[in-house]
């Protein structure tokens, strides 16, 4: 049923939609955007629940704030991706979820996201671990933790020990071995 | 050059795509990409390689994620109640196909009624020309039958005339001529004679006597040797053609007619002598 009713817009026409506040805009922003958007808050936050309410949020967010996005400075995906990033990392760090949820040890983490993924088996989240593989360990901690999990780079650079410089071309070489990957 | 490649190679991009930069880092990469086409063109490969792996990552949220969404969502384009939107919508949907039924029985109630009036009028009109038709059989039929009258008729009269001819050319006939008496001066009788076959035969068609009435007959006598021989009754008709075989007889001197009582006389009544005439 939803997917017959998906609706496609090219990027500036959802942009023009959306800064009217057309109802056509968050109906193409919900199917073009809402899954990709899940994808990556599942990847900070693995409750289901709590990554939806992040999601829903993060969209009426991105709604609200529409007016805010400068197309010259970059896709509105990169906008909205950085939208809902900050949120599902304020969530993560907030008390609550503390609560919920124990904080792992940073150095197991890729493992441990692996491992939650294979018992709750989400074959939508399989590509993840192809996509990890290509990289070289020491890109694969960096990547994932900036990339996928939300850390700032000053982050990684303290919890690994590491120059910042080291961590930011090791980030951009994992990237690019990615940007191959999809070539 | 060299700097910017030392730049896109910092890793600094990156960091900008995914957001980990503070607003005056920012500003900068902004700057640079607005001033090198070499950053904006990178900045746009990190963000489409971002948006590659994000939907190789997609995971479709529940259903209860878009409702909960729209549902707190103001259009500019839409009245801000979506209920009797949907609502006219579903009226409308089910609006249009009834009053297609209701239009594909008006149009067929009204093709009936058509279809019925034309019958109608074919009907009678058939009807009144089988009436017609009727008329023309009956008058044909009637017609058919004077014709078919005429032609009895016409063949009777030929074959009585191919037989008077018979009879007129046979030398063996000798034709006698009885002429009225005194009781009926005008009237007159042939009478056909053959002694060899012994045949006596009356000519119908040049017969002239007074009508005869239902009590009487006519009786046609043959004296013989003096002695009245009886040869036959008959009547005098309108119509009547032909010649008329009588009773046989081979010899005779006179013939003569009387007026008997009906079914004829043993002897005749002299007194109603009618005609009479000599071999």
């Amino acid at each position: 049923m939803i997917k017959a009713n998906k609706v496609f817009l090219e990027e500036p026409e959802l942009v023009i939609a959306l800064k009217q506040q057309k109802k056509i805009g968050a109906e193409a922003l919900y199917s073009m955007y809402s899954a990709s958007l899940m994808g990556i808050i599942q990847r900070v936050i693995t409750d289901n629940e709590i990554a939806e309410d992040v999601l829903q949020e993060g969209l009426v967010k991105i709604w609200n704030s529409i007016q805010q996005y400068d197309a010259s400075k970059g896709r509105l995906f990169t906008w909205m991706v950085n939208v809902v990033r900050n949120l599902s990392i304020d969530k993560v760090r907030s008390k609550d979820y503390r609560n919920h949820s124990k904080n792992q040890d940073l150095e197991n983490h890729v493992n441990s996201i692996d491992i939650q993924h294979n018992s709750e088996y989400k074959p939508e989240l399989m590509g993840v671990k192809d996509l990890l593989q290509k990289l070289k360990p020491e890109q694969k901690i960096i990547v994932d933790m900036i990339y996928f999990q939300g850390y700032t780079h000053v982050e990684v650079a303290e919890e690994l020990a590491m120059p910042l410089g080291t961590v930011k071309t090791r980030l951009r070489m994992g990237i690019i071995e990615l940007r191959k990957y999809f070539k | 050059m060299e700097d910017i490649k030392t730049y896109i190679e910092s890793g600094i991009l990156e960091l900008y795509v995914l957001g980990d930069l503070n607003a005056e880092e920012k500003a900068a990469v902004e700057a640079m990409s607005k001033l090198h086409p070499e950053v904006k063109a990178e900045l746009e490969e990190i963000e489409k390689v971002m948006m590659d792996v994000s939907l190789n990552l997609a995971i479709e949220p529940s259903l209860k994620v878009k409702e909960n969404f729209f549902s707190q969502l103001t259009f500019s384009d839409e009245e801000q109640v979506v209920e009797p939107v949907i609502k006219s919508v579903v009226t409308e949907a089910k609006v249009v196909p009834l009053s297609k039924v209701a239009n594909f029985y008006k149009y067929s109630f009204a093709a009936c009624l058509a279809l019925l009036v034309v019958s109608i009028v074919a009907i009678v009109n058939l009807s009144s020309s089988l009436k017609n038709s009727r008329k023309q059989i009956a008058q044909l039929q009637s017609s058919n039958q004077t014709f078919a009258n005429q032609v009895n008729y016409l063949d009777k009269k030929v074959y009585s005339t191919n037989q008077s001819i018979k009879v007129l050319t046979n030398p063996d006939f000798k034709m006698v001529n009885l002429k009225g008496t005194d009781n009926s001066p005008s009237s007159n009788i042939m009478v056909a004679f053959n002694s060899k076959e012994q045949k006596v035969m009356l000519d119908f068609t040049n017969m002239k006597m007074p009508k005869n009435d239902e009590q009487h007959q006519y009786q046609l006598w043959a004296l013989v040797d003096g002695k009245p021989v009886d040869l036959g009754v008959f009547d005098m008709e309108e119509g009547e053609i032909g010649l008329k075989d009588m009773k046989s007889i081979g010899t005779a001197q006179t013939f003569a007619v009387t007026l008997e009582p009906r079914g004829g006389s043993v002897s005749p009544t002299l007194e109603k002598l009618m005609v009479i005439g000599n071999i």
